[in-house]
C-alpha cells in the first residue's frame, strides 16, 4: 500500500457552515430545476427509474434533493484501488494526500520551451520515469504525453494505457473519448490491476455519451469513477467563484447521484478542474487565484458535507512556457492550497506549458516539490523528546550551542526534507562546483532514473493478452473507419 | 491608511490547544528556571525592580510566570505606525497582512547569478521601484542593500534609512548595530516619520548590549519595537521543531517583558526567523519545510495564543542564486503557509542568493505573487449575486454559454487577480511576441515604473537637518576610531 502523506492537522475552511449549506441548497435548486443533460437513453432510463424527472426530448433530468443526498451518503468517504504489485495499491482516503503526475500533449524542450511530438518510447520513458519517482503515486491516463508520432490518435488511450501497464507498477486512471474504456478496462484486468475509471462533463450542465458509457464500462468491471465537471468560469459556468462551486456542484452530484443508482456504493473521486478565462484574451487563465480559491472551496464541501474524496488538477498546468519563475510559483502556490484546504489528489508531475507539454525534468524537480508540500499536512511531533527541555537547560544561554548533541544529529534528517535538485550550496561553492542550475541537476536526475529504475516487468501471459487487446482495438476502429 | 490585506477566514492550525498550552508550560519553564542574558546593567536593574530574579554575574534573568503572562497582556494586539505621506500609515496586527521588502547584501543579476556591490544610484533606484509596487507596505532596516559603493560598513544603517525615507514615504524598520539606533531614530523624526525599532537577540537565550540599546532608544522615542532572536535550529536551538519553538519562544517573550517593563503598551511585532542548519554541510537550510513548520507554529501562538502581530522572515531568502524555478518554488510555498497560518507580516519582495543578493526585476516579479498570496487570505464573496443560481439556470445545460453576459463582465475582474509581470499569452502568441518570459515582462514595468512613478519630495529643511545628523554621526565614528 502507498504511504502518500498523513493530514495530522486539521484543512483550511475558506467558507463558514451556513456558506457551506447556503451553496449546497443552491446546488439542489439548480439540479431540481434546471437539471441536468445526459446524452444516453440507458441513463435516462435509470434516473427515472430512481425517481428523477426526466424529459426525454431534452435528455434533460432533474434531480429530487432527498435523492442527490441519499446518492452522495452512499459514496464512501475512503476505498481501495488494486495495483499491479500490493506496494503500490492505493487507500483513497479524507485523511491521505497522493500526487499524481499531469499529462501535456508534446515533450518539452526545458532549454527554449520549444515543443515535438513525442514518440511511443518517448513516452515509455516518461511512463517509467514517473514509475521511479517516490512522490507519483498514481498515474494519469494518456499520460505522460497526449499526441505520440507513431501512434494514430484513436488508438493513443489504449496505447497509453498499455504503456502504463508496461512500464509502471502503479494504478492508473482510465479515459473516455471513442470507446477507449473499453480496451482500457480490458488492459487493466490483463495486468491484474484495477483503474480510476472517469466520467468527464461538458459544461454547463451536460455529460456526453462517451462520459456515460465510459461510466457504465468502469463501474461493470468494478473499478472506483473520477467524476469531473471540467467547466470554464466565464464561459461554461459563472465567472464568480461562487457561481462556478455552484454549476460545478451540481454537474458532479448529478455523476455521483448516476453512479450511484447504477451501482450503490461505488466510489468516487471528485476532482475539481475548473478554469477560469481571461477575459481579455479568450484565454484560459491558468495558475490563477480564482482556481485556488474554486479548489478550496470545493475541497471543503466534499470533505465536510458529502465526506467523498477530492483531486484537485489545478495546479498541473502551469500558464509559463518555460522552467521558470513564473511556472513554479503558478505551480506552487495551486499545490499548497490544495493540500492544505484538504485535498486527497494533487495533479502536479511534469506538466509545463500549460496543457500543451510534459518535461521529464520538470517532473524529476517537482518529485522534490511535492515531498515538501506533502509533508506539511503531516506538520511535527510534539513530545518529551522533541521539545528538548532537559537539552535546553544544559546549553543554557549564549555561548551554549546544540551543534555537538546527540539530540541534533538523531532528530535533523527526522524533521528536515533535504531536496534532490535544489541547490544547497554556499554562493562560494556553487561559484566553484560550475554554477549548477536546479534544471541541470534534474537532467541529471532524469538520466540516472532511466538508467536505474525497471519497474517489475509484465509475465509473457499479460503481455501477450495486452498485444491481443491492442489488435481487437484497431480491428474496431478500422470497421467503424476510424483507422 | 495602507489597507495591506484583510483576513477572511480562519487560519490553519498546526497545534491542537493542547499542544498550545504544552509549548506555552514549556517556555515559562525555561524562562524561570534557565533564563536569558541581558548584556547590560540598565536592563538587569530595571528588570530586578520588576519582580525578576537576577544574577548579576552571569546577567541572567529568571522571569516569574506571572510577569510573562502579564506582560503578554500589556501588549496590543494592533497598533499605528505613521509615515510623512498619511496614504503609507500602517495598522499592524488583527487580520492584516502586510508584505515588506527584503534584502540582500549586494546586488544580483537574476540570469547569471553573479552579484556585485551597488552604487548609491542603484539603491536609490531599487528604493524608488519599491516605492511604486503595491504590495510592498513597508521596508526592512538596511533595504535593499547592506552593502553600498562608497559608504562606509559603520555609516550604512543610518545612509540607508536617509534613502529610504528621500525616495519613498513608505514605513521603514530601524536596525541595531553599533549605536545606529540613534541616528536612525533622529533621521527619522526629521522626516516627520516613525520608524518599526529593532532589538535582536543572539541565541541561544541571549540579549548582546546593542539590542538592548537600541530598544530603550526606540521606545523612548514611542516607536513599536520589531523583536527577533533568529537562531538557527541544530546550531543555537534545538534542531527539532517542537524545541526550537520553545527555546524562541523564550527569548521573544524575553524581550516582551523587557519592553513592557520601560513602557507598558508600547507595540510589539514579533518576527519569527529560525532557520534549519544543513547538518551535511554546516549551512544554513534557508526556505526549507523545517523553517515554515515553525512559522506555522509561530503564527498560532503569538497571534491567537497572545494576541501579538507576527512577521515571518522564513520567504525572504531563497537558496537558488537566479531568479529560477526553485527560486520561486522556496518563495512561494513558505510564504502560501505564512498567509495562510495567520501572519501579519511576510518579508517577500526581492531577495536571492539567500541573504546575499537583492534584484528589483525580481521585486518587480514578486508584487504580482504577494498580490495573489495576499488576495488567498481575502477568500471570495458569497452573495445572491455572486452565486448567480439565477443566471445558471436561465443558461441552463450545453450549449448555453456565460461568456456573452453582463454578469460576466461586471464580475470577472472583481474576482480575478491579473499579474502584470506574468506570461499570460497562449503558446503561439508566446512564439510570435519574441517568447517573451517574466523577467522580460518585469524589465518592461521597471521602464515604466521610472518613467512614470512620483515620489513626494521631503522638505529641503527635513533634508538639510538629515545630512546634519550624518555628518554628526560621522563625526561619532570618527571619535570611535570606526571611521
Amino acid at each position: 500500500m502507498r504511504k502518500g502523506f498523513s493530514r495530522k492537522i486539521p484543512p483550511l475552511k475558506v467558507l463558514n457552515s451556513s456558506q457551506m449549506e447556503y451553496i449546497h441548497s443552491s446546488t439542489l435548486e439548480v439540479l431540481e430545476k434546471t437539471g441536468v443533460k445526459f446524452e444516453s437513453e440507458r441513463a435516462l432510463k435509470l434516473l427515472k427509474e430512481s425517481g428523477c424527472s426526466v424529459d426525454f426530448e431534452t435528455r434533460v433530468v432533474k434531480f429530487p434533493g432527498w435523492l442527490v443526498e441519499e446518492c452522495a451518503r452512499k459514496a464512501p468517504s475512503s476505498f481501495a484501488v488494486k495495483a499491479r504489485i500490493p506496494e503500490d495499491d492505493l487507500r483513497i482516503s479524507l485523511s491521505t494526500l497522493y500526487f499524481m503526475p499531469a499529462a501535456g500533449a508534446k515533450l518539452h524542450d526545458e532549454a527554449t520551451g520549444e515543443l515535438s511530438v513525442a514518440t511511443l518510447d518517448q513516452n515509455n520513458q516518461g511512463v517509467r520515469l514517473c514509475d521511479g519517482l517516490e512522490s507519483v503515486d498514481f498515474q494519469a491516463s494518456y499520460c505522460p504525453f497526449f499526441e505520440l508520432k507513431d501512434v494514430e490518435p484513436v488508438m493513443l488511450l489504449a496505447e497509453s494505457q498499455a504503456s502504463i501497464a508496461r512500464f509502471s507498477t502503479r494504478v492508473s486512471r482510465g479515459a473516455q473519448a471513442t470507446d477507449s474504456f473499453i480496451w482500457e478496462a480490458m488492459i487493466a484486468n490483463a495486468a491484474g490491476k484495477q483503474l480510476i475509471g472517469t466520467m468527464e462533463g461538458a459544461a454547463p450542465l451536460c455529460f456526453p455519451e462517451d462520459a456515460i458509457n465510459a461510466a457504465f464500462e468502469y463501474m461493470d468491471n468494478g473499478f472506483p469513477i473520477w467524476a469531473t465537471g471540467g467547466s470554464v468560469m466565464g464561459g461554461s459556468s459563472p465567472v464568480t467563484v461562487a457561481g462556478a462551486t455552484i454549476s460545478n456542484n451540481a454537474e458532479i452530484l448529478a455523476a455521483i447521484t448516476f453512479i450511484q443508482c447504477y451501482k450503490p456504493g461505488n466510489p468516487v473521486l471528485a476532482n475539481d478542474f475548473v478554469i477560469p478565462m481571461d477575459m481579455e484574451s479568450g484565454n484560459l487563465f491558468f495558475g490563477a487565484l480564482g482556481a485556488g480559491f474554486h479548489q478550496m472551496a470545493f475541497n471543503q464541501i466534499y470533505r465536510d458535507l458529502y465526506r467523498i474524496p477530492t483531486c484537485n488538477a489545478m495546479a498541473a498546468f502551469p500558464n509559463s512556457k518555460l522552467i521558470d519563475y513564473q511556472n513554479a510559483f503558478e505551480k506552487t502556490h495551486l499545490a499548497m492550497s490544495s493540500a492544505l484546504s484538504g485535498a486527497s489528489m494533487i495533479a502536479f508531475t511534469g506538466s509545463v506549458s500549460q496543457e500543451l507539454a510534459w518535461s521529464p525534468v520538470q517532473a524529476v524537480i517537482d518529485n522534490d516539490s511535492v515531498n515538501i508540500i506533502g509533508r506539511y499536512i503531516e506538520g511535527f511531533e510534539i513530545n518529551e523528546d522533541t521539545a528538548a527541555l532537559d537539552l535546553i537547560a544544559e546549553v543554557g544561554p549564549s555561548p551554549g550551542s546544540f551543534l555537538g548533541k546527540k539530540h541534533t544529529r538523531e532528530n535533523w534528517k527526522k524533521e528536515y526534507y533535504v531536496p534532490k535538485t535544489f541547490d544547497r550550496l554556499s554562493y562560494q561553492d556553487w561559484e566553484r562546483s560550475g554554477k549548477s542550475s536546479v534544471i541541470e541537476k534534474a537532467k541529471k536526475g532524469v538520466h540516472e532514473l532511466l538508467g536505474s529504475h525497471n519497474p517489475a516487468p509484465l509475465n509473457d501471459g499479460q503481455e501477450k493478452e495486452i498485444r491481443r487487446i491492442l489488435k481487437e482495438a484497431r480491428q474496431y476502429y478500422s470497421k467503424k473507419g476510424l483507422l | 491608511m495602507r489597507k495591506g490585506f484583510t483576513r477572511k477566514f480562519e487560519p490553519v492550525r498546526v497545534l491542537s490547544d493542547a499542544q498550545v498550552e504544552t509549548i506555552h508550560k514549556k517556555t515559562l519553564e525555561v524562562m524561570s528556571e534557565v533564563g536569558c542574558k541581558f548584556e547590560s546593567a540598565r536592563a538587569l536593574e530595571l528588570l530586578k525592580k520588576n519582580g525578576c530574579r537576577v544574577d548579576f554575574e552571569t546577567r541572567t534573568v529568571y522571569f516569574p510566570p506571572a510577569l510573562v503572562e502579564y506582560s503578554i497582556r500589556e501588549c496590543p494586539s494592533s497598533f499605528l505606525v505613521r509615515s510623512r505621506d498619511p496614504k503609507d500609515n500602517l495598522l499592524i496586527g488583527g487580520n492584516t497582512l502586510y508584505f515588506m521588502s527584503s534584502l540582500g547584501a549586494r546586488l544580483s543579476d537574476i540570469e547569471t547569478g553573479e552579484v556585485r556591490v551597488p552604487t548609491m544610484d542603484e539603491n536609490n533606484q531599487a528604493i524608488f521601484i519599491s516605492d511604486a509596487l503595491d504590495s510592498i507596505d513597508l521596508y526592512s532596516g538596511y533595504t535593499p542593500y547592506f552593502e553600498i559603493e562608497g559608504v562606509e560598513p559603520v555609516m550604512l544603517c543610518s545612509t540607508s534609512l536617509a534613502m529610504r525615507l528621500r525616495n519613498s514615504t513608505k514605513i521603514t524598520r530601524g536596525t541595531q548595530p553599533t549605536d545606529t539606533f540613534i541616528w536612525e531614530t533622529r533621521i527619522a523624526q526629521a522626516a516627520g516619520q516613525e520608524l518599526i525599532g529593532n532589538m535582536e537577540a543572539a541565541a541561544p537565550l541571549s540579549y548582546p548590549e546593542d539590542a538592548i540599546n537600541a530598544a530603550f532608544t526606540y521606545v523612548e522615542a514611542g516607536f513599536p519595537v520589531y523583536i527577533a532572536a533568529g537562531s538557527v535550529m541544530g546550531g543555537t536551538a534545538p534542531v527539532t521543531v517542537a524545541g526550537s519553538t520553545i527555546s524562541n519562544n523564550a527569548e521573544l517573550l524575553s524581550a516582551v517583558v523587557f519592553i513592557q517593563c520601560i513602557k507598558p503598551g508600547t507595540g510589539i511585532i514579533a518576527n519569527d526567523f529560525v532557520t534549519p542548519m544543513n547538518m551535511e554541510s554546516g549551512d544554513l537550510f534557508f526556505c526549507s519545510l523545517g523553517a515554515s513548520l515553525h512559522q506555522m507554529a509561530f503564527n498560532q501562538m503569538w497571534h491567537d495564543f497572545y494576541k501579538i502581530p507576527t512577521n515571518n522572515t522564513g520567504s525572504a531568502f531563497p537558496y537558488a542564486k537566479k531568479a529560477d524555478y526553485q527560486s520561486a518554488y522556496e518563495k512561494t510555498h513558505i510564504a502560501m503557509a505564512s498567509a495562510l497560518s495567520g501572519a501579519n507580516m511576510i518579508v517577500f519582495h526581492g531577495g536571492v542568493t539567500a541573504e546575499l543578493s537583492y534584484n528589483p526585476v525580481l521585486a518587480i516579479i514578486d508584487d504580482d505573487i504577494a498580490m495573489t498570496i495576499g488576495k488567498t487570505i481575502e477568500g471570495f464573496e458569497v452573495s445572491e449575486e455572486s452565486m448567480a443560481v439565477d443566471l445558471i439556470k436561465e443558461v441552463g445545460p450545453v450549449p448555453g454559454t456565460f461568456l456573452n453576459k453582463s454578469h460576466t463582465r461586471t464580475w470577472w475582474k472583481k474576482e480575478y487577480f491579473m499579474p502584470q509581470s506574468a506570461d499570460r499569452t497562449s503558446y503561439p502568441e508566446w512564439k510570435s511576441s519574441g517568447q517573451k518570459g517574466v523577467i522580460d515582462k518585469a524589465r518592461e514595468r521597471m521602464e515604466h515604473i521610472l518613467a512614470t512613478h512620483k515620489v513626494e519630495s521631503i522638505p529641503a529643511d527635513a533634508d538639510r537637518e538629515i545630512d546634519k545628523i550624518l555628518a554628526e554621526a560621522r563625526k561619532y565614528y570618527k571619535e570611535k576610531g570606526l571611521l
